[in-house]
């Protein structure tokens, strides 16, 4: 029951992201990625990440996807703004030999992994746990991470108002 | 230490956070703002320094739970990075590129930059070096692409995020698989897992590799220094000096602490550490060092626009320093050190004369620096002071640059195991004296007719700062004692 | 049986598709969103070391991972807004002001 759930959710993750990087049109590849994004909320959720698991669906699909969405709209981009010249061959070979050697490394290293689950307390993952390390463990770089937004929501106003 | 208590010994980050705070506050309410707001950034990071120097318990504590850690390597790097800052303000007043409109936002960006590299220093600890090297490059986006209405400027900025954000990708992957074989994310777990057992030595090559990647893209060395020129030529010069300093230090600086503290381990010698990852991760970064400086080298002899000479300079610069990480001794850190106090003089020097020859010329060709040197008196002084620079960024005694290089050779020398590094570097350099002496050919060329180009002049601050500049750069070739013992005083945390 | 390797192998397959779209596409709104997609994969696998190995940190590098995330995405956009003004475009290949 788990496996056959699990297959279909990440056939939904992997074809949006295929659809997202093929599509000619931005809103079609946008809209692929949202499909993708909640088909990996959904694997969090089997993972038991609870907080992750609605931080992806509020944050990642919703949020900055809408974010991503509302820059095409305002670019609003003609037909002939979107013709892409195709990849020069050598390029290709280089890029398939990157990735070919990257997922070799991938599947030898998997072939060690642990098999079983380890029981994990039934609150694992839940908002109050992880919350409560992240205000005591890691109280620190939760405190950083308000200055690097900062600078980003400054920076983002700089760069993208009109001369005013 | 627990996080209370931890922020006694926090007091210069603080003052840096609220200095990025007050800046970006005062701007809101001040119409002419330049000499207000560059007096507070100076305050401001003079009064940190005098905090990073006199905080306590500089000889070595974690904090906040092992987050940060506070020792002399890092203490060398603040200072490293405020004096920068403090300089690259100067600089901002000079320059003609930095509008009056948008100043406060601007040096807001350098002050968190700034903190940023502070932070990434001391850090010790995955989480913390992947956020704060996102704090140091966030800025610096957005200062590259600071000039909104410049087409170069835009395109600059936009080329630095996307290769940014990718790099940064490859590296937070990276950290993923190294904890998930680890187990652990501070780099001392990542070491006790490491030298307890052998989990994976592939896994363990494609994180470093990946890691590698993020750092390697902060510190633009081959094949993630593309960004580096357009970034370079498209950045207002300020910003360039900025980012050829200040960002390349903080890579530099968390590279060694995590390539020293997480995959090494000090095995009985004092003065060597040894690789305990079963992954020969020396040679790697020795590939890379001698890769990234002939590109660099072999780019810059056709470069016509000074900024993009000095951006392969710079690369170039990188694989040196790089030979400091690859000897894994006190000694190699001792050199990497010591090259970057001369290289933050030497290269800072090198754009205040761009900048300078640009407010007064609006122009960045090589050729249009023909016969500075005829034109007036101060313009025969910026020509020797560029000439003092570019002489020692080639190594040649007897200024800093010279000492420095002398120190990363004989670490690789000592080290017996990359003797060809040394002899690929000693050939660079020569590459090197190439282009740089044809930038010092030109400036003392009296080919044309010095009155038609009318007299070149610079403001009594430049006049200072590139005096202090020249000075520092000339008496660090001569009396490097001081210098010598800082920085192995800084660099001896790792050994013993 | 699902074990540790199913997810990552799919956390894999995201993160180089991710990567594919970053050096394939020449549309910039595509390579920031094949950026994302390489940043949920890295997401993918730290929950997933996390559930196998039975601790939370890699729950917090997730939130972490999540924000930088946003920041990236937000700084991103208003860059290419800010070049779409004053170029026209959003294709990779005709960012060519400066060259060797």
């Amino acid at each position: 029951m788990e496996a056959v759930a699990f297959y279909i959710i990440a056939a939904i993750a992997v074809f949006g992201a295929l659809l997202m990087i093929t599509r000619r049109n931005p809103l079609a590849g946008a809209f692929s990625l949202v499909v993708s994004l909640i088909a990996l909320a959904g694997i969090y959720a089997m993972l038991r990440a609870e907080l992750i698991f609605i931080l992806q669906i509020l944050v990642y699909a919703g949020a900055i996807m809408v974010l991503v969405i509302f820059t095409i709209m305002l670019l609003n981009l003609r037909e002939e703004e979107l013709e892409e010249p195709p990849a020069g061959k050598i390029k290709t070979l280089i890029i398939l030999a990157a990735v070919a050697f990257g997922c070799y490394g991938i599947i030898k290293v998997l072939s060690g992994a642990p098999d079983e689950v380890p029981r994990v307390p039934e609150n694992f993952g839940s908002v109050e746990k992880v919350g409560e390390l992240m205000l005591t463990s890691y109280l620190y770089p939760f405190e950083i991470i308000s200055v690097v937004l900062l600078v980003a929501i400054v920076g983002v106003v700089l760069l993208a108002k009109k001369v005013i | 230490m627990a996080n209370v208590e931890s922020l006694r010994y926090f007091l210069p980050e603080l003052l840096l956070t609220a200095l990025v705070l007050a800046v970006f506050l005062v701007d809101l309410g001040l119409k002419r703002k330049k000499v207000p707001i560059a007096t507070l950034m100076v305050v401001g990071l003079l009064v940190s320094l005098y905090a990073v120097l006199k905080t306590p318990g500089a000889e070595g504590v974690t904090l906040f739970l092992g987050m940060v850690s506070l020792d002399p390597f890092s203490v060398f790097f603040k200072v490293i990075f405020i004096v920068t800052a403090v300089l690259v303000t100067l600089f901002s007043m000079e320059s003609d590129e930095v509008e009056e409109k948008n100043f406060g936002e601007y040096m807001g960006f350098i002050a968190a930059t700034t903190l940023g590299a502070v932070l990434l220093a001391s850090s010790n600890h995955m989480l913390m070096a992947f956020l704060t090297l996102e704090l140091v490059s966030v800025p610096c986006y957005v200062l590259a692409g600071y000039i909104s209405r410049s087409r170069r400027s835009s395109e600059a900025s936009l080329k630095y995020v996307i290769f940014g954000a990718a790099s940064s990708g490859l590296m937070v992957y990276g950290i993923s698989l190294l904890f998930g074989v680890t187990g652990s994310l501070s780099f001392e777990g990542i070491r006790d897992a490491l030298s307890a057992g052998n989990p994976g030595e592939i896994i363990v090559l494609i994180s470093l590799i990946f890691i590698l990647a993020g750092l390697g893209y902060k510190i633009a060395v081959f094949p993630f220094h593309m960004w580096c020129p357009d970034v370079y030529e498209g950045a207002p010069t300020p910003i360039t000096a900025f980012l050829s300093v200040g960002p390349k230090a903080a890579g530099f600086a968390v590279l060694v602490r995590m390539l020293h503290v997480a995959f090494s381990s000090s095995d009985g010698a004092a003065a060597y550490l040894t690789d305990i990852s079963s992954v020969d991760w020396p040679f790697l970064v020795a590939i890379i060092s001698a890769a990234t400086m002939t590109i660099g080298n072999l780019l810059a002899i056709n470069q016509s626009n000074i900024k993009r000479l000095l951006a392969y300079s710079s690369i170039a610069h990188a694989g040196y320093l790089l030979m400091g990480v690859v000897a894994l001794s006190q000694l190699g850190t001792q050199a990497l050190l010591f090259y970057f106090v001369v290289y933050l003089l030497m290269n800072l020097g090198a754009f205040l004369v761009v900048l300078n020859f640009r407010s007064q010329t609006r122009s960045e060709q090589i050729g249009d620096y023909t016969g500075l040197a005829w034109r007036s008196p101060i313009g025969a002084f910026v020509a020797v002071s560029m000439a003092i620079f570019l002489f020692s960024l080639t190594g040649i005694p007897p200024f800093g640059g010279f000492i420095g290089k002398v120190y990363l050779f004989a670490s690789i020398i000592q080290g017996e195991r990359f003797i060809w590094l040394a002899i690929v570097a000693i050939a660079n350099s020569v590459i090197s004296l190439y282009y740089y002496a044809r930038i010092i050919k030109v400036m003392f060329l009296r080919g044309i007719d010095a009155e038609d180009l009318g007299g070149f002049v610079s403001s009594p601050t430049t006049i200072t700062l590139l005096t202090i500049l020249a000075v520092g750069t000339a008496v660090s070739g001569i009396f490097w004692g001081p210098i010598a013992r800082w920085v192995s005083h800084s660099a001896s945390l790792f050994f013993g | 049986m699902i074990t540790l390797d199913h997810y990552l192998y799919l956390s894999a397959i995201l993160f180089f598709i991710g990567v594919f779209g970053v050096l394939f596409r020449r549309n910039l709104i595509v390579i920031l969103m094949s950026i994302e997609l390489m940043l949920n994969a890295v997401n993918l696998s730290f929950i997933a070391f996390s559930r196998y190995t039975a601790s939370m940190d890699g729950h917090v590098f997730a939130f972490f991972v999540m924000a930088v995330a946003a920041a990236e995405a937000g700084i991103g956009l208003a860059i290419l807004v800010m070049l779409f003004r004053n170029r026209r475009t959003v294709q990779a290949d005709d960012l060519t002001l400066m060259r060797d």
